[in-house]
């Protein structure tokens, strides 16, 4: 029996341990879809396109990161796309009212943390599942933005440091970009390297083993909701700052696109599986998409059918490839 | 379905010159162990035939091939005569068999004469359901059986008792001629198990066959007409129930010898206790529990299914929730009640449940043994990978736990060297006792031997080792003393010196 099993064991992946095989497949997509578009269109390679589609990918990948650990865990946050909107709105209000950016930034981190925390509470306390949690979280975000405010929050004082957030450079390269890369390196660095990391992973490979070994399973999950959160607040005040206002009705479908992204990237929604790596070659795929379709000039309402295609697609491969691997 | 289940040979004689069932050399086999092995079973009309024997004797395996769950590797089945072929569980019911499972298998959200008729609904004109025609006929089902339940009722608002009714009236709707009880008195009380005898020997009058599956001696006295024991998957005998005494049935379900198969390397227990619990109660089953188990010692939990020992196990170590009671673990009360300060304390579950409660099955062999212990490879919160590879290696090669590589997902080894992995886990955090629950359940005999040893060395270190089991020669091979558990109860603790299996059986029994 045993050496049975030894044999039709699969063998670890052969290009080192940064490119898992199902990233090999996402890697593959990106660089057709990449070489497809600029022969189509040689001005894909530009440098203003390759700016304006990393600046693209910016906002999915800060939320991308928090939500790759959130679902590493088992657990999902839609609620993270009207959060967006209404963070975006309560930081304008306090930036407004303050002429502060640090308590701007402070209250949207706030806010965004809380609703994370509060998603948090109702699922490890109160035991609600977490989908079925997060639309009610988002559902009462949507309609709450609209008590907040009736109409978009409007920059006062245009604050050059605020302005800078989301449309400032260094040298060539655009602020969120280089927070986007902040935000990921750290959160790559945690999954990969801490201990935190590998508890995230177990608590979602399997919860009770992990209660069993005298850990707080339901502390965990609740650190990656908070931590989603926390993305989510950075990415609204970006995102106020991009648009010099906050928007009520920002944010619509972003939850869709962050969880796309992540699914994507080859993390399972069952938990315990799942690479960061992953999660921005997603996102760089989801926005090349984007891209390719407004520089080909197709009609741009298949920038939601062509991804949705990805994504099955995308999902398919990996499961041939597993079946591979096992036999 | 036709109405004429409701009269048929009611009050004529019963013709028992034909056996209703007949196996014939059922032979199965499952990867590393015979589950039964040439076994005959022959029912007569109208009787009541008790089928019993130790735990995994080979009952269930048994009632699950009549009940078309499982198929036959070898034999031959018999209906009235006729050999039939039955692949699966409808195949079984189509011949009359019906087995009415501990798990009650009613779709709870239905009402009760929604659950008989599940299997075909009579229709009225334009195919249209019946509803008043459903109503009547489950009524007078349930007054054939002498037993009078609600047809419009919720299912899953009835107490298991009236399910188990429930389950009965499906069968005569199904003109059933076999009726397979497994352990029916389980979760009743003797009120509803006097009910359930009135009903058994009711459907016994019609004509039917009934198979008693159980281990109560008491109850198969009482009520069936033969008794019919297996052991180890073999057919043991066949007598009338008068030619019985508790004696001998209990000789003939343990009969065998226990084989020193794990020579006990270990030097004597020590006398200091590790473990301390005083009347331990829990909400749903244990009440009162109290014992202490001593650095060095093997203490061995048997008890019968349903006797409370997994409920045990996950309590001592703060994983379920306590009623009453304390635990001291190594001098210091467990308090709070949870596994964090189990494990602290140094107390730790290897479960029986390995899939579900003990292995990150995608994950690699290394991370699930170093789980308990992650924060001794840290350094300011990250993980020292070398040093915690270097250490899982050393228990991969002193267990001698077969993987390609530390990198392999556990989920990809065998049983054996699953639990081994798990083990290493608890090694590795360095606990003072252990509990554990099953350790040998769906391993290969092979393996079996390399776990008893393993458990063998860990008391040899100085862990007190508290063991749940339900495998005699497990309890009798390893353990220096002997506790036994009857329905949330500690009914007993011996020395393995005075230990026999009669002794053990009997306070099993209750």
């Amino acid at each position: 029996m045993s050496e049975l099993t030894h044999a039709s064991a699969p063998k670890r992946f052969v290009g080192g341990q940064l490119l898992g095989s199902s990233q090999l497949v996402l890697g593959v997509i990106l660089a057709v879809l990449c070489i497809a578009i600029s022969i189509a269109a040689p001005q894909f390679y530009s440098e203003a396109n390759i700016i304006a589609i990393l600046r693209q990918c910016a906002l999915v990948l800060i939320v991308a990161s928090g939500m790759t650990m959130l679902i590493i865990t088992a657990e999902v946050d839609l609620s993270v796309g009207a959060s967006l909107a209404f963070v975006g709105c309560i930081g304008m209000a306090v930036l407004n009212s303050t002429h502060s950016l640090t308590l701007g930034l402070l209250a949207a981190l706030a806010f965004a943390g809380g609703v994370g925390l509060f998603n948090g509470l109702v699922v490890t306390r109160l035991r609600v599942n977490s989908l079925i949690a997060t639309i009610g979280t988002m559902m009462m975000l949507q309609g709450g933005v609209y008590l907040f405010t009736r109409e978009a929050v409007q920059n006062h004082n245009q604050l050059a440091s605020f302005t800078d957030l989301g449309a400032g450079y260094v040298g060539a390269v655009p602020v969120p970009v280089i927070l986007a890369a902040l935000i990921f390196v750290v959160a790559y660095v945690t999954l990969r390297f801490t201990t935190l990391g590998r508890y995230l992973y177990a608590v979602g490979a399997n919860e009770k083993a992990v209660r069993l070994s005298g850990l707080r399973s339901e502390r965990l999950k609740l650190f990656a909701f908070v931590l989603t959160g926390l993305c989510v607040g950075v990415a609204g005040m970006i995102l106020s700052s991009l648009m010099n206002a906050g928007q009520p009705t920002a944010g619509r479908g972003f939850e869709l696109t962050v969880i796309a992204a992540v699914i994507l990237g080859g993390t399972s929604l069952l938990g315990g599986r799942g690479s960061l790596f992953g999660t921005l070659l997603g996102v760089l795929v989801l926005k090349v998409i984007d891209n390719g379709i407004i520089i080909l000039g197709w009609n741009q309402d298949l920038q939601m059918v062509v991804p949705g295609v990805v994504i099955i697609l995308a999902t398919y491969l990996d499961i041939i490839r597993n079946k591979a691997n096992v036999r | 379905m036709s109405v004429d289940f409701l009269h048929p040979g009611e009050g004529g004689a019963i013709d028992t010159s034909v056996p209703a069932l007949e196996l014939r050399g059922i032979d199965k086999r499952f990867p590393g162990v015979v589950a039964l092995d040439n076994v005959d079973f022959s029912l007569e009309p109208g009787k009541i035939h008790a089928l019993m024997g130790e735990n995994g004797a080979g009952k269930s395996t048994l009632i699950k091939i009549m009940a078309g769950v499982y198929g036959k590797d070898a034999g031959t089945i018999r209906m009235r005569g006729h050999e039939v072929d039955i692949k699966s569980p409808r195949d079984s019911l189509k011949e009359g068999i019906k087995v009415v499972f501990q798990e009650i298998a009613l779709i709870s959200e239905f009402t009760v004469a929604e659950n008989i008729f599940l299997e075909g609904y009579p229709t009225g004109r334009a195919g249209s359901i019946d509803w008043k025609k459903i109503r009547a006929d489950s009524a007078a089902l349930f007054n054939r059986i002498g037993f009078n339940v609600d047809p419009a009722a919720r299912t899953g608002s009835l107490p298991v008792s009236q399910q188990q009714m429930v389950e009965i009236a499906r069968a005569l709707a199904h003109e059933a001629r076999v009726v397979v009880m497994d352990e029916p008195t389980s979760s009743l009380t003797p009120n509803e198990v006097s009910l359930l005898f009135t009903v058994i020997r009711r459907l016994a009058s019609l004509g039917i066959a009934v198979v008693y599956v159980s281990h109560k001696l008491d109850e198969v006295f009482e009520i069936a007409d033969t008794v019919t024991v297996l052991r180890d998957g073999r057919h043991i005998s066949t007598r009338p129930i008068g030619e019985h005494t508790n004696d001998t049935l209990i000789q003939d379900m343990i009969g065998r010898r226990i084989d020193n198969l794990f020579p006990r390397q270990r030097g004597p227990a020590g006398s200091r206790v590790a473990l301390s619990v005083e009347n331990l109660s829990t909400a749903k089953k244990l009440s009162d529990v109290s014992f202490e188990a001593r650095a060095g010692e093997v203490l061995g939990f048997f008890g019968l299914m349903g006797a409370g020992r997994t409920e045990l196990a996950k309590a001592i170590v703060g994983y379920d929730p306590i009623t009453a009671g304390t635990i001291t673990v190594d001098g210091s009360r467990l308090v709070p009640h949870d596994t964090r300060t189990g494990v602290k304390l140094g107390i730790g579950l290897l479960t029986e449940d390995r899939k579900s409660e003990g292995l990150m099955g995608e994950l690699p062999v290394y991370q699930n043994a170093s789980l308990a212990s992650l924060g001794a490879f840290a350094r300011l919160g990250f993980v020292d990978k070398a040093k915690e590879h270097k250490a899982v290696q050393d228990y991969v090669d002193r267990f001698r736990i077969k993987t390609p590589s530390l990198f392999q997902q556990v989920k990809n080894l065998s049983g054996g060297n699953q639990q081994k992995v798990l083990i290493a886990r608890w090694l590795m955090r360095g606990l003072k006792v252990i509990v554990v629950d099953e350790p040998t359940r769906g391993i290969d005999v092979g393996a079996k031997s390399e776990i008893f040893a393993l458990i063998d060395r860990l008391a040899g270190e100085g862990l007190a080792v508290v063991m749940m089991t339900s495998e005699m020669p497990e309890l009798l091979g390893l353990a220096d003393r002997i506790a036994v558990m009857c329905e949330g109860r500690l009914t007993v603790i011996m020395s393995r010196e005075e230990a026999t299996q009669e002794k053990i059986l009997n306070a099993a029994i209750g």
